[in-house]
């Protein structure tokens, strides 16, 4: 990681640009990566969101944002993104908007429109070296339908959709890969959790042209089920057990910024969500358990 | 609500009414107050949507019912039974409210906030004793059916309160008084208004403010309040703020974070976070009682 403004957590934005009074659940894990994310953007952003939970963010005539947002269908937010920046590019090339007034584009959408149905658009954005960035608030389900399953999903996951006793049968898809394998100019993971990590990231993001991506894990008490108050706490049990490894690929080069030093058990991470207690109870399932724990292993040992 | 509403309906059911229940949101998400409704009859109902004069109002979290808008006194008429879940005195909220129709208090269970998850059993467990029309046995079975998939433990705490709370309100069984019927024929529909075509520049729903979402008070939604001890808060580097993710802590010029309750939903994110436990969970019933009421 280059030079960069945020040393200590001191240097965090203590006044905030995304307004309060937004409809999303209490103690959302999504909005709090998203109102750390945007202290650091600032104001000149234009949003293009596709259908998730984040969709009711601006509903009219009410919005949390200072400029403008736009709505896509939910796989196609890189595509909206691309008229967004080819009409600002008109604009500037026209002369008729100054180029201190340009905008960053941002893409907004769930894990859900990330991991499945826009991947295709994202793909072809990044082929066509689209200059925006990407934010994905990754709850690992469709959340604003009743959390079903995503690309996105944890294997033995409950959700709307995967229910009995062994949970989700799929693997998480690893987005961060498929993204990298692109070669856009920057991917990075993040959470609400460590916004120090997140402001630095955001900061990389910002000072680079081309396609770029954040993709946020964000706990989500209604679709993980757990109280509201633990958000940050599950946040951070997924940085130290190893679940979510905080990491930022830039040219060429995968670098892990946060590296757990004696990684927590993967179970202190499941016990804390009611998603996973068909793991604990009524009795441990150990071969899941086990399975998940070297999963988590392996990936690290990869890493060395 | 929601579920308390499925679970009388489904009592109402078993004991042989036609029933509609149904909850009633807008765009928000979890946490943010709920309206829901159940609608029973002998006969086929025809009538459809919202319950404009109840027979029957439950009130589960009694900070909302002086809010205007969080609009639980619509529709209250003469003989609408209210049942506020309350510590305070029926007599109180009468006079508070300047009612006629019949009060009652279902007593708020602790202030903490697992025990709030079972406001809904209890209500709807309420609601069956003072309708006069439901047994006890279709109560229980009610909510053995609608909680079931969540499991034993969770059904027997719920059957708990449920039956604790139809047995408290055994004495008023059968205040509530059926309404009549409404007849289709009656249905004047409402003035429209004619909007002609504009021009997408016209017609377009732009918003030329920034964040006007703070015009939403989201302060309406919590159960309990985060409020801060000064003589703790070493001005850290405001955790709070960081963390808060509706942005309802600001940090002011000499580092003093402020919560602003206008806004804040109550989640505890703050409380559980802040190092040196500088800030207190207090239920919002009683802080507001002691500020006669919501900031
Ligand atoms: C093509 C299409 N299919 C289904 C829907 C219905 N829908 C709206 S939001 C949503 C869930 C989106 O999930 P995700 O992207 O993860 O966002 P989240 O809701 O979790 O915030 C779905 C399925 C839709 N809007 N468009
Ligand atoms: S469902 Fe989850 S992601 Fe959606 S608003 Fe609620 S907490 Fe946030
Ligand atoms: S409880 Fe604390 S963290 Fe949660 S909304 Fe209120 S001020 Fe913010
Ligand atoms: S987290 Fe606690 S110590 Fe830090 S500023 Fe907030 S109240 Fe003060
Ligand atoms: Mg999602």
């Amino acid at each position: 990681m280059s030079e960069t403004r945020f040393k200590r957590m001191k240097d965090l934005p203590s006044g905030h640009l995304l307004g309060s009074g937004t409809p999303m659940c209490a103690g959302c894990g999504g909005l709090e990566a998203l109102h750390e994310i945007y202290d650091i953007l600032g104001e000149k952003t234009v949003f293009v969101n596709a259908a998730g939970c984040m969709t009711l963010l601006s509903v009219y005539p009410f919005t949390p944002f200072r400029g403008s947002w736009l709505y896509t269908a939910m796989a196609s937010a890189p595509a909206g993104a691309q008229g967004v920046r080819d009409a600002l590019d008109i604009l500037l090339q026209k002369g008729r908007m100054a180029p201190t007034d340009d905008l960053e584009v941002v893409v907004l959408t769930g894990d859900g429109a990330a991991y499945g149905m826009g991947l295709s658009a994202t793909s072809g954005a990044i082929e066509r070296g689209l200059d925006f960035l990407y934010v994905c608030y990754d709850n690992e389900g469709y959340g604003n339908t009743g959390q079903q399953y995503s690309g996105a999903t944890p294997h033995g996951a409950r959700t709307a959709t995967s229910t009995g006793a062994r949970g989700y049968p799929g693997y998480k898809k690893d987005l961060f890969s498929i993204l990298a394998a692109h070669r856009p100019a920057y991917v990075a993971t993040a959470i609400g959790a460590e916004p120090l990590d997140l402001a630095r990231k955001v900061e990389q993001a910002k000072g680079l042209k081309g396609p770029r991506f954040i993709i946020a894990l964000s706990p989500c008490p209604t679709g993980w089920d757990y109280d509201p108050k633990d958000t940050v706490e599950i946040g951070r049990l997924a940085v130290r057990s190893g679940v979510w490894p905080l990491k930022e690929y830039r040219d060429g080069k995968v670098t892990h910024t946060k590296i757990p030093g004696a990684r927590l058990p993967v179970e202190d991470y499941l016990k804390t969500q009611g998603r996973f207690a068909h793991l604990f109870t009524p009795q441990r399932n150990e071969a899941l358990l086990g399975e998940i724990q070297g999963r988590v292993d392996a990936y690290w040992q990869a890493v060395g | 609500m929601k579920t308390a509403s499925r679970i009388l309906g489904t009592a109402l059911f078993l004991d042989g009414f036609e029933v509609q229940d149904a909850p009633r949101y807008g765009a928000e998400r979890r946490g943010a107050p709920l309206f829901a409704y159940v609608r029973a009859s002998r006969q086929p109902i025809n009538e459809r949507g919202v319950i404009r004069r109840p027979d029957l109002v439950i009130v589960a979290d009694d900070t909302l019912v002086p809010m205007p808008a969080a609009g639980v006194m619509a529709g209250l008429g003469d003989f609408t039974v209210l049942l506020v879940n309350s510590q305070e005195a029926p007599s109180v909220w009468k006079d508070r409210l300047n009612l006629k129709g019949p009060v009652l208090t279902l007593p708020a269970t602790a202030e903490d906030r697992q025990e709030l998850r079972f406001a809904g059993a209890a209500c709807a467990g309420a609601a069956a004793a003072l309708l006069g029309v439901v047994s006890r046995g279709a109560t229980e079975r009610a909510i053995r059916e609608e909680l079931g998939p969540l499991g034993a433990e969770v059904v027997a705490a719920n059957l708990e309160r449920a039956l604790a709370a139809f047995d408290l309100m055994a004495g008023h069984a059968g205040c509530v008084q059926e309404g009549t019927e409404v007849s289709a024929s009656g249905y004047r529909h409402p003035e429209w208004i004619d909007l002609p075509f504009e021009d997408a520049r016209v017609a377009a729903p732009a918003i030329h403010g920034a964040a006007t979402s703070v015009e939403v008070k989201t302060g309406l939604w919590r159960t309990m309040r985060p409020v801060i001890d000064y003589s703790r808060c070493n001005r850290c580097w405001w955790v709070c703020s960081s963390f808060c993710p509706d942005s309802a802590i600001g940090v002011n010029a000499e580092g003093r974070p402020q919560i602003d309750y206008e806004h804040c939903k109550g989640c505890m994110i703050c409380v559980a976070q802040c190092p040196p436990h500088a800030i207190e969970a207090i239920a919002e019933r009683a802080a507001a009682a002691a500020e006669g009421g919501r900031p």
